[in-house]
């Protein structure tokens, strides 16, 4: 009886957690989309938008009174794109909230964050726009030269701590020593393929908005471009989590998470604005040259 | 071209009569209000006016308006400047996949009346007889600041549930329709099928349909998917 109380307990608290983490994640990915605006806007001198910008948009976007809809795989795609990163906020321990991140390590978080962007294409191919397939291949080459060196840091970063669960890397990083001053290399090589992860210039080749029209989201209007803003910002707040969480010791409480989380994700928003972008093949290039090799020289020095 | 008696004035009887409802639609035309993304069909020398307004010395992020790149993403179609017939029916393929709630904006005063091309054999004078324009910025050419004070004048309409110009574009369809074909041709057909989404969509009205309409009908060729090949 004992045992079926306290089980019945945990059920409860991983539902709630199930239910809080990605609502958490979602308005802490406005706040984010929010910065980058007002980042951009003040490094060129304006004002920027006001602060409830982002909920207006997609406020407006999911209230059209017309849709198109290219057809049901076109629905099903943006359902999966955020439904990949709802599943992967509740592998993302946040302080308080372990979600069932000890079930899942970070071997399949990182499958989960690949999810996104094949249901991207899944919706973007039967738009059938010629603009929208030029943009998906480009944007799944993208995936492809930011994966490489992604999995290399999270691979260096298991074999350091021997665990593959995030909450054990946390653990030992508050215990110890943050995994950025252990691994410097490994840190270093991360942030890059977090520029190319978020999207961020120099590696937005596949948004290109005056050349192919915003590539993947040419054809989407209405509620599609709302799920959209909505993936964009659990995209910016997965990204900032995972790299605070491998190398940033995580959070004790939540205005010490936070702070940390808005700093990695504002390194790349910053950088973003002050560089033009690479072609697909210069991407694949430098993704695969520099952070690779600097993240393989960790590795050495983590063995 | 209309005077206020042959404008139609329907009376609106799917009035909510829920109090919540009626905050939720103001709630939803605040937004509507607040998030304006912007298509500019940069057509004539209007366009050079842009740059300043969006960028830092007069700033439209701040009111929330940012420019957007396809029509389907976009909530504004910005003419700006003359528009001559060849433009035009971009202008109007444009529109047609834009989807509703969407505004047109006329720039400068070629979409006024002509303005200085209006002894062109080549320019389309009116905007406003080819699609339902929601405001007109005058000027040749206005300045960043009336261009603002234009895009507030639309956000305060949006705001107070006036701007469904739009509408008009569905219930009136054969007056649009009628003066498009007047300029290019009787054979003239648009990819997006407006009759169909006026009735999916319940808009249509007794002007939906008339003679040109049917002129349309007689010559309208239906829509099929391009077939997918490569060719060296």
């Amino acid at each position: 009886m004992n045992s079926l109380t306290h089980s019945l307990t945990d059920l409860s608290t991983v539902l709630v957690d199930l239910l809080f983490m990605p609502l958490i994640a979602f308005f802490v990915g406005l706040l984010m989309v929010l910065m980058m605006r007002k980042l951009s806007a003040r490094l060129q001198r304006r004002i920027g938008p006001p602060f409830f910008q982002p909920i207006y948009d997609i406020v407006k976007l999911y209230s059209k009174s017309t849709q198109v809809s290219h057809g049901l795989i076109h629905e099903i795609g943006i359902v999966v794109a955020v439904g990949g990163y709802i599943a992967s906020e509740i592998l993302l321990p946040v302080p308080g909230m372990d979600g069932i991140a000890d079930k899942g390590g970070i071997i399949t978080l990182s499958y989960f964050l690949m999810i996104p962007s094949l249901g991207m294409a899944l919706g973007v191919g039967q738009c059938a726009n010629p603009n929208g397939s030029i943009g998906i291949s480009r944007a799944l080459t993208a995936m492809l030269a930011y994966d490489i060196p992604f999995i290399i840091v999270v691979f260096g970063v298991a074999t350091h701590y021997q665990s593959t669960s995030l909450i054990g890397m946390i653990d030992y990083q508050q215990a110890h020593q943050w995994g950025i001053f252990e691994m410097p290399l490994l840190a270093a090589a991360g942030l890059f393929a977090l520029q190319g992860m978020m999207g961020k210039q120099p590696f937005e080749i596949y948004v290109a908005p005056a050349e192919i029209a915003t590539g993947p989201m040419v054809e989407m209007s209405g509620k599609f471009m709302g799920g959209l803003f909505v993936m964009q910002s659990f995209q910016f707040y997965t990204a900032g989590v995972l790299y605070t969480s491998l190398f940033l010791g995580g959070g004790n409480n939540w205005p010490e998470f936070l702070l940390k989380i808005f700093l990695v994700v504002s390194i790349p928003m910053t950088m973003a604005f002050l560089f033009p972008r690479y072609r697909t093949e210069d991407m694949v290039r430098v993704m695969w040259k520099w952070p690779v090799m600097v993240a393989l020289i960790g590795i050495a020095f983590v063995m | 071209m209309n005077t206020l008696n042959n404008i139609p004035v329907q009376a609106d009887n799917n009035k909510r009569t829920n109090p919540l409802a009626t905050v939720f639609d103001e709630f939803i035309q605040f937004c509507q209000s607040r998030s304006l993304f912007m298509l500019h069909y940069c057509t004539g020398c209007g366009a050079i006016e842009l740059p300043p307004a969006m960028t830092s010395r007069f700033d439209m992020e701040r009111l929330g308006i940012q420019p957007m790149v396809t029509p389907r993403q976009a909530d504004i179609l910005l003419v700006t400047g003359y528009v001559s017939v060849k433009t035009l029916k971009r202008v109007i393929l444009t529109y047609e996949q834009m989807q509703s709630p969407k505004y047109v904006i006329g720039i400068c005063s070629c979409t006024v009346n002509g303005g200085m091309y209006w002894q062109s054999y080549a320019t389309a004078k009116v905007l406003n007889e080819y699609l339902p324009v929601d405001v007109y910025i005058a000027g040749c050419m206005p300045r960043p600041e009336a261009v603002i004070s234009g895009l507030r004048r639309l956000m305060a309409n949006i705001e107070q549930g006036k701007g469904n110009a739009w509408q008009d574009y569905y219930q009136r369809y054969d007056y649009y329709l009628g003066n498009q074909q007047h300029l290019f041709g009787d054979d003239w057909q648009t990819p997006t099928d407006v009759i169909g989404e006026a009735k999916y969509y319940e808009l249509e009205a007794e002007q939906t349909y008339g003679k040109h309409t049917d002129i349309l009908a007689q010559h309208q060729q239906p829509l099929e998917a391009q077939t997918m090949q490569i060719k060296f």
